[in-house]
């Protein structure tokens, strides 16, 4: 049994030894490239969302490469997607494809450590809890990694890009609880911080596998960083685990702060997004980055809601709806605009003396 | 109290119901006008770009509501049934109109969490403060819950044989598009001027709607459940389908996708029409009538 899953930015790594440590061959695809989306355009409905396409697109290369089990996480049904693997199912049939693909329901998460997993590598309860918990561990590591990482591009850009491939091959090397231990201590040493602060920091918001996987955001937290702002986050694949296990104290934090805006869930994570807008703009920042697929019904409603939140403190917002023909020329542009938008600002705040 | 209803999304299924229910507690109830091209334009601008045409009309709605009355009355649909959800941009719009009205006009807005009692005793109570006389009013105009504003044109359908004594396509579409004459107007009639039955989800009765077997039981959306279930219903009884879905709907795009692969399965005619607010009427026609011609022709291919 070969099994895959889509990618899922940095956190790739963590799902891939979570797997390996249940004893199962993992195929990863090949990183998402534009003939990954162009795939899964091919074979996707006209209407549906952005994630549905680069999974599906994924899910086509790696059965190429020889992946027979497709591991496709499923939601709460109130978004689109919780249903993505009915639909690619029909799609990966018409596509011409043998596989078995597998809803990864969450929302249970004993269901998964005691049912699903256990039933499909053939391994006992016990080991699959300590997979996750060494899975919480690494995908903790990634998150620092990522903060590490949008902190040094932001102050020194062309010196951080040299150190991401050693710092991922760091991540990816280690197994067990002690080394991924080992690993914070060498990776705080490869990017030396020393506590300096960029001099611009915003906030990333916004539908969860568009702020986290680089390929769908087109490396959004690269373009700041070389053009020399911080990326804040708070949504990460740790996050939201935390989430899944009902451990996670954040988002009760968030849905009080979202509350003035949005008092019923619509669903998917628009209660986060505003939530964590607010968290980030009482911690200062200089202005808010919002991500989400073209069409995204929760991140919809967000918007709206965002609008008015930064509209009301006064702090800048840019919302980006992406798709497979959104360009990069284009992105770039915007960003451009927005930071100078940003610096003038700052420089303005210190003239005026507050 | 004047109180305004929007004539749009819950309207066409419940709207008979709230007017004699706002009535009856003792205030003036206000509609808002029939959807018109001015309505759609001036509603466009106050909602987020991508969102589908229904929420744009009923911004809209809410705009010209918003000078005319004391109170709006807008309830939110969170969940019916066995936890079955609206779409997300349905309960959202909520939050929206608040930030719209911007508390100008007074929003009563219940929460219906499964319970349709509950959220109308409590918007009564804001209404008027005596228990006892709401009580009494949804007592006397609960009966109104079952009649439907849209499918004005109900035909009693035998559910025991196919009833195929002319040609009947089903337009398998939401309750308020289809109810809306500005959005449906062209379809139904393209389809009624050539000699068409048509019939519609608002047909049939609620026990085939709330079905829950077979694929329409992984479908957790409450009326994109009703949409499948009437599209399998109609599946096999009449000639064709005309699945209207509003462009940038998420939830149709999906359950559009599974009748379509259904239909090609039992190769019925199946046309799927995206609409939205650059829709022209013309465009609508001829692709309908195209449609009309497709059937036509397979009509006299089986008779021969």
């Amino acid at each position: 049994m070969r099994v895959t899953f889509p990618y899922f930015g940095y956190d790739t790594l963590a799902l891939k030894g979570f797997l390996e440590d249940l004893g199962a061959e993992v195929v990863l695809p090949p990183p998402t490239s534009r003939r990954t989306v162009e795939l899964g355009v091919k074979f996707s409905p006209e209407l549906i969302c952005m994630p549905f396409k680069i999974t599906l697109g994924n899910f086509i290369e790696a059965t190429e490469l020889g992946a027979d089990t497709l591991l496709m996480a499923a939601g709460a049904r109130k978004c689109r997607f919780g249903y993505y693997h009915y639909l690619q199912e029909i799609a990966l049939k018409v596509a011409g494809r043998k596989f078995n693909l597998v809803p990864v329901t969450q929302y249970s998460a004993t269901d998964f450590i005691f049912r699903l997993m256990p039933s499909l590598f053939n391994v006992s309860p016990i080991r699959v809890s300590r997979a996750v918990y060494l899975l919480l561990a690494k995908s903790a590591l990634t998150r620092d990694f990522r903060r590490m990482l949008n902190r040094k591009r932001a102050l020194d850009f062309t010196a951080t890009e040299q150190l991401v491939k050693p710092a991922l091959r760091v991540i990816a090397e280690t197994r067990t609880l002690s080394e991924i231990k080992r690993a914070h201590q060498t990776l705080k040493a490869m990017f030396n911080l020393n506590g300096d602060k960029p001099q611009l920091r915003v906030g990333l918001v916004g539908e969860i596998f568009f702020t986290i996987d680089q390929f769908a955001n087109q490396e959004i937290e690269k373009k700041l960083g070389q053009l020399g702002v911080e990326v804040i986050f708070e949504r990460c694949l740790y996050n939201h685990l935390r989430h899944l296990l009902r451990i996670d104290f954040g988002y009760l934090r968030s849905r009080r702060l979202a509350r003035p805006y949005l008092q019923e869930c619509p669903g998917g994570e628009a209660i986060r997004t505003v939530g964590e807008a607010a968290k980030f703009i009482r911690r200062g920042v200089d202005g808010i980055v919002h991500v989400f697929p073209f069409t995204c019904m929760p991140e919809n409603i967000a918007f709206e809601a965002l609008q008015r939140l930064c509209e009301l403190n006064r702090v800048p917002l840019l919302s980006l709806s992406f798709d497979e023909h959104t360009a990069p020329t284009g992105l770039v542009t915007r960003l451009e605009a927005f930071v100078e938008l940003l610096r003038r600002r700052q420089c303005g705040r210190r003239i005026s003396g507050n | 109290m004047r109180i305004g209803i929007p004539r749009a999304l819950l309207y066409y299924r419940y709207g008979r119901f709230w007017e004699r229910f706002l009535t009856e507690l003792g205030s003036e109830v206000v509609l808002s006008r029939k959807t018109d091209e001015e309505l759609v334009q001036n509603g466009l601008v106050c909602v987020p770009s991508e969102v589908c045409l229904p929420i744009k009309i009923v911004a809209g709605h809410l705009l010209q509501l918003m000078n005319e009355v004391d109170a709006i009355f807008f309830p939110r649909l969170n969940w019916l049934g066995d936890k079955l959800f609206a779409c997300p941009k349905m309960i959202g719009i909520v939050d929206i109109a608040r930030m719209l009205l911007n508390k100008n006009v007074r929003l009563i807005a219940p929460t219906i969490n499964g319970d349709l009692f509950r959220a109308h005793f409590a918007a009564g109570l804001q209404i008027n403060p005596n228990p006892v006389k709401v009580w009494a009013a949804w007592q006397k105009t609960k009966g109104e819950l079952s009649r439907k504003v849209a499918g004005d044109d109900v035909v009693s359908f035998d559910s025991s044989q196919p009833a195929i004594t002319y040609p009947t396509v089903a337009v398998i579409g939401h309750f308020y598009n289809i109810g809306d004459e500005f959005v449906s107007r062209a379809i139904i009639s393209t389809f009624k001027q050539n000699g068409y039955r048509i019939l519609t989800k608002e047909d049939l009765p609620d026990s085939v709607l709330a079905k829950a077997n077979g694929f329409s039981r992984n479908i957790r959306w409450v009326y994109q459940r009703e949409l499948f279930n009437s599209f399998e219903y109609f599946l096999g009884k009449v000639d064709g389908f005309c699945v209207v879905v509003s462009m940038g709907c998420g939830p149709d795009s999906l359950v559009a996708e599974f009748m379509r692969e259904r239909a090609q399965k039992q190769g019925v005619p199946f046309l799927l029409l995206v609409i939205d607010e650059h829709t022209g009427e013309a465009g609508l026609v001829t692709r309908v009538e195209a449609f009309i011609e497709l059937l036509r022709r397979r009509q006299k291919r089986l008779q021969s």
